[in-house]
């Protein structure tokens, strides 16, 4: 029985549709519609090749500037902003910091939030089947398609394209939290449920390297730690500003080695209890994080992931899976999931916005930490 | 970063300057020009301390000047360190905790004295004792420079000289390397009183020769006014800028508030689209681009967008400082900043030649990226001073 009241957000104006509109995504992948893809690669780019070099040797112009994907993604989202698919212009909600040690970040977005309904599926289950009766990736309006991500031998980018076997896409949500809130859904008509596989998290790991940019940042909730839709995505904007958890102290807890360069650390004197992977090599990340969200997948402890540096830090935090909430915390309707537990807090009501105190956050964030004995079996699966 | 088989390659031992500063000698020496007289490099030669300033107004907050003591340190040539980013100084084990810190002093404007593992060229990790301090303007209260000062840290206390530590002593020959890293006491070992204030001098010492050297007035500190509430118009704070700057296209801020909206902020990328200096361009309104040929009809279009609080794209000539026209397709948005009011207009050019219409859908492209680049950098919360806020646009 799971005491916090969720409060779903809309990611798609198709949420509510009972029936399969003309417009979804389905149906124009089975009538078949063309979509701009983004390719990258997993292979050195020949820009960097030169520029690794002692002198500047003359070059052939890359076919695509470096971070293009970033302007590909703001330019899409700004059009669709043009279009007025957003439920609210997120640039006209007014932000601070809170003072104190942390420096949380508050928002005001009293458009969030504004159907309440009952969850549409069990919450203190992290494991759950697909359900194609209800709301998937495949049903949202096709103008929330922004562009399919896929891998090739080249990178590139090509505006019009028939959809692929077996896309990736990157989604709008049309609630968004910032600017440029988009949703990565990879191989969406697989179905696949909300959860992690190493595949999956390497897809969002590149994805992160190729928008190149600190300020963008990924994130995934698994179910009962606040998922809103039981299809596989990752959820990701851009806040020009240091996240909270960023900043916050650090110490190792994996051994070192010559071999592998990855760190694993946990997190000191931060409000929930978290570890972060630290690493060049986004494979060993991706496995290394997998693995270890496998295991708490098997054992039904919720749990969500930040990713953050260009895809080269990844936070990982468990949730308590059982547990009790005060009731002034349930009235704010915030859901402790990767963002706010990364220290960006979004506010339905102005009243909440206004009052808001580091005091509060840390109370609220507090609350979905797990116990010291349950953390520490968590570091046990993750050092062993 | 580059990508090989699912891992980033580290470029901490190769300088990678941004591609967008290919004119890095003329864009470094004018950042000093613009500050301080001529004789600036000659008067920082003097003195024998490992330091740099960078300029956080250009691209990737590179470094304008390097002191022939940094140079020794660490292994480069001059050619090598002028318009790169610190961050090759970085490398494997460096604490990002560390790097954390230093990027919140420089968001936050203040000083900051930090150890950090640093590395030569060669690859050699030495700790650093590095202090950062802001140069401000006194005109307009800006950071105009960051100065950077380094001492490297001995192991060995008999080796410590009482003048200045310059070249680089190496700190731990003897320790393993893994040991090194994980080993708390290594961490910790000898950072004396001693060390904090030959740091402290050497900042001191530095600043004291810029606010000599100054043409316009710098301080390491701010004017009495501006710490008082009273921000000077047109004051963008270094936050915004490290965010702007990373924008790799040609665009103006300008101030719908101040009157004749001035531009108060201009990309590298106009500046050299437009042949203008930043210093010819900031605070002036932008119809000095207009020239003879410009059809007036666009302009109108522009003007009513704006006191519509609209966006608006239209295809205008231009001249550049030398009189050569050009096509420019201009978008204008307004832009609002963490308060959720509008701060400013942004002004995104694309220079066109034909109207192809893949080059149409090309330049769309641009600037509707650039323009959500830019929104998503004003929306930043700025830390620093307190701005006075802002009033929305009738």
């Amino acid at each position: 029985m799971l005491a916090i009241k969720r409060v779903p957000t809309v990611v798609s104006v198709n949420q509510d549709c009972g029936s399969v509109s003309r417009d979804c995504l389905q149906s124009c992948f089975l009538t078949g519609f063309d979509l701009p893809l983004f390719k990258y690669t997993k292979k050195m780019k020949t820009t960097e090749l030169q520029l690794l070099g002692d002198e500047e040797v003359p070059s052939s112009p890359p076919t695509i500037e470096r971070s293009f994907l970033g302007t590909l993604l703001l330019s899409k989202w700004e059009e669709r902003a043009s279009q007025g698919l957003f439920r609210y212009d997120v640039t006209a909600c007014e932000s601070r910091v809170l003072s104190g040690n942390y420096g949380f970040i508050a928002q005001l977005n009293e458009g969030r939030h504004l159907k309440k309904r009952l969850t549409e599926f069990r919450v203190d289950q992290v494991l759950q089947e697909f359900d194609p009766k209800k709301f998937n990736f495949s049903k949202v309006n096709r103008n929330e398609v922004l562009f399919q991500f896929g891998e090739g031998e080249e990178a590139g980018y090509y505006d019009i394209t028939p959809i692929l076997s077996s896309p990736d896409f990157v989604l709008i949500n049309v609630s968004p939290i910032e600017y440029g809130h988009v949703l990565l859904v990879p191989r969406l008509f697989d179905f696949v449920p909300q959860r992690l596989c190493a595949n999956d998290l390497l897809l969002a790991l590149y994805f992160t390297a190729e928008v190149d940019c600190p300020y963008f940042r990924v994130g995934y909730n698994s179910l009962g730690a606040f998922a809103t839709i039981n299809h596989l995505h990752f959820q990701a904007y851009y806040l020009a500003y240091p996240f909270p958890v960023e900043c916050a102290s650090i110490t190792r807890i994996n051994k070192g080695s010559l071999k592998s360069s990855l760190r694993i650390s946990e997190l000191v004197d931060y409000p929930v209890k978290g570890v972060v992977y630290e690493s060049m090599d986004l494979n060993e990340i991706a496995i290394s994080v997998a693995s270890t969200c496998q295991e708490l997948e098997l054992r039904n402890i919720p749990f969500n992931l930040l990713i953050c540096d260009c895809g080269t830090r990844v936070f990982l935090f468990p949730q308590q899976a059982l547990h009790q909430v005060s009731q002034k915390v349930l009235d704010t309707q915030v859901n402790p999931a990767a963002w706010e537990i990364g220290g960006h807090i979004v506010l339905k009501r102005k009243e909440d916005y206004e009052h808001a105190t580091e005091e509060f956050v840390t109370a609220l964030l507090a609350e979905v930490s797990l116990s010291d004995p349950d953390f520490q079996d968590v570091k046990n699966i993750i050092c062993k | 970063m580059a990508l090989q088989n699912g891992s980033l390659l580290s470029s901490d031992r190769k300088c990678v300057r941004s591609p967008r500063m290919k004119n890095h000698k003329l864009i470094v020496s004018q950042s000093l020009i613009r500050s301080y007289r001529a004789s600036i490099q000659d008067e920082l030669q003097k003195h024998a301390y490992n330091f740099v300033l960078c300029d956080p107004g250009l691209p990737d907050h590179p470094i304008v000047y390097a002191s022939d003591g940094f140079l020794e340190m660490t292994g480069y040539s001059r050619d090598e360190v002028l318009g790169r980013n610190c961050r090759f100084l970085q490398g494997r084990d460096t604490d990002k905790r560390a790097i954390v810190e230093i990027r919140e002093a420089i968001r936050e404007e203040r000083d900051c004295q930090i150890k950090i593992l640093n590395y030569t060229k060669a690859g050699k990790p030495f700790w650093n004792l590095f202090h950062l301090a802001p140069v401000f303007s006194q005109q307009d209260g800006r950071v105009v420079h960051f100065v950077g000062v380094q001492l490297p840290i001995s192991s060995k206390v008999a080796a410590r000289k009482d003048g200045h530590l310059t070249g680089l002593e190496l700190s731990f020959d003897e320790l393993e390397f893994e040991e090194h890293f994980d080993n708390p006491s290594c961490k910790n070992y000898h950072l004396s009183e001693e060390d904090k204030q030959r740091a402290f001098a050497a900042v001191k010492a530095v600043l004291q020769e810029l606010a000599n050297s100054s043409c316009k007035g710098v301080s390491s500190m701010r004017s009495k006014s501006f710490s008082e509430g009273v921000i000077p118009p047109g004051f963008v704070a270094t936050s915004l800028l490290l965010a702007l700057t990373r924008i790799p296209h040609s665009f103006v801020l300008t101030d719908p508030h101040l009157p004749d909206m001035p531009i108060v902020h201009a990309s590298l990328e106009f500046l050299e689209l437009t042949g203008y200096t930043r210093e010819e361009v900031i605070g002036r309104n932008c119809r000095f681009l207009q020239g003879p040929d410009t059809d007036l009809a666009p302009i109108e279009e522009l003007r009513s967008s704006i006191s519509e609080g609209q966006t608006c794209t239209i295809r205008i000539l231009n001249y550049r400082k030398n009189k050569e026209p050009f096509w420019n397709s201009l978008h204008i948005s307004p832009v609002r900043n963490s308060s959720g009011k509008v701060a400013y207009y942004a002004g995104i050019q694309v220079a066109v030649s034909h109207s192809s219409e893949e080059d149409e859908g090309r330049a769309r492209m641009q600037q509707l990226g650039t323009l959500g680049a830019i929104k998503v950098a004003v929306r930043s919360i700025q830390t620093g001073p307190v701005l006075r806020k802002s009033k929305t646009i009738s």
